[in-house]
């Protein structure tokens, strides 16, 4: 293990679509921690593929737009046939995540032999701009959900998480959309991989609010987990 | 409870679990074919002999054998549309499937030529 480059067997994998204003930055400040990006153009209309390539990642681009669960699904298995990958993290495209955050998480996965470290906005309390009526809708998601009550985790819907190579090779997302942090939760208690939560910090600027999912996609994501078991694997 | 609003209830309920558990397979499309079949043969007997509707409708608890039709076409949509509904869903994640892999035949290393667009 190289000294200089004490990452340089992780692979960040970045689901972007239409994000042509941030992209470069993002994945900078990626890379200047980690050797190994890799951006989902998720069928952007604008030059989100590109600029991601400029800034130093490796580039996948959907030839039309199929959704945060199928980018992450993606780059996932791209990023799990280079050689020497071990540890994989998905990470928003819209800056709201911090680096130092995913580095604290791979020292947890490590350090507490898991298989998955996913960020959580609630470890001290509701961050501060989250809007309430988002707040309370996280809550309750988290909450009815079995599989993260079995869990003990509070907030499914958080766009950081790091996990291992087990993860990556079991993973298997069928839901091309929104709902597939449900679906990572379902398949974290399905397969018995160990999980934990790392308080990270989400960035809520006025950019990222603006990409905010509507919080009425939540009838969809309810709706796909009824779905979920009959889907062919 | 009448024995109809019992039998719709079921059949309604049936349904829906029956489409949201079980996989599409053989089996499946062979009694939607079965299925298919007894309607055929049940829409030509109800239309030679149109008054025998209303005497399995007055079995059921139902007064007009045109009422009983109508309920059982209402089963029918909501059986196609979940149905139709699931078949796209199952398109769409085979489409993915196949997108994915003309992404990753075509993924493009940093520092390489620049991408090609579409």
């Amino acid at each position: 293990m190289g000294i200089d480059t004490p990452y340089h067997d992780v692979w960040i994998v970045v689901p972007a679509f239409n994000e042509a204003s941030v992209i470069a930055d993002v994945i900078a400040d990626l890379r200047a921690a980690f050797d190994h990006v890799v951006c989902v153009d998720d069928g952007s209309r604008d030059d989100t593929g590109p600029a991601a390539n400029a800034a130093g990642a490796h580039v996948v681009r959907h030839p039309v737009n199929l959704g945060q669960g199928a980018a992450i699904q993606t780059g996932v298995e791209y990023a799990r046939k280079q050689p020497g990958a071990r540890i994989f993290a998905t990470f928003d495209a819209d800056g709201q995540h911090r680096v130092k955050d995913v580095v604290a998480m791979i020292d947890r996965l490590t350090a507490d032999d898991v298989d998955i470290v996913i960020g959580t906005r609630f470890a001290d309390g509701p961050p501060a701009r989250m809007p309430a009526l988002k707040r309370l809708v996280l809550k309750v998601a988290a909450a009815v959900s079995p599989s993260s009550r079995k869990l003990h985790l509070t907030d499914a819907h958080n766009g950081l998480r790091v996990f291992n190579r087990t993860v990556a090779d079991g993973l298997n997302i069928t839901m091309n959309g929104m709902s597939h942090a449900s679906e990572i939760i379902s398949l974290i208690a399905e397969n018995g991989w160990r999980a934990a939560e790392e308080p990270v910090e989400i960035l809520y600027t006025d950019y990222s609010m603006s990409k905010g999912q509507p919080l009425l996609n939540g009838v969809n994501i309810v709706f796909d987990g009824f779905l979920r078991g009959r889907m062919p694997r | 409870m009448n024995w109809i609003q019992g039998l719709l209830i079921a059949a309604i309920v049936a349904l829906l679990f029956y489409l949201l558990r079980s996989r599409r397979n053989a089996k499946t499309k062979a009694w939607v074919k079965v299925g298919y079949v007894m309607f055929v043969f049940a829409a030509i007997y109800a239309i030679l002999r149109p008054d025998d509707t209303t005497v399995v409708a007055n079995w059921l608890g139902v007064d007009r054998g045109a009422d009983l039709i109508e309920y059982a076409l209402i089963i029918a949509f909501i059986f196609t549309t979940i149905s139709t509904y699931m078949r796209f869903k199952d398109l769409e994640l085979k489409y993915a499937r196949l997108a994915r892999e003309v992404a990753l035949q075509n993924a493009q290393a940093p520092g390489g030529e620049p991408l090609r667009r579409v």
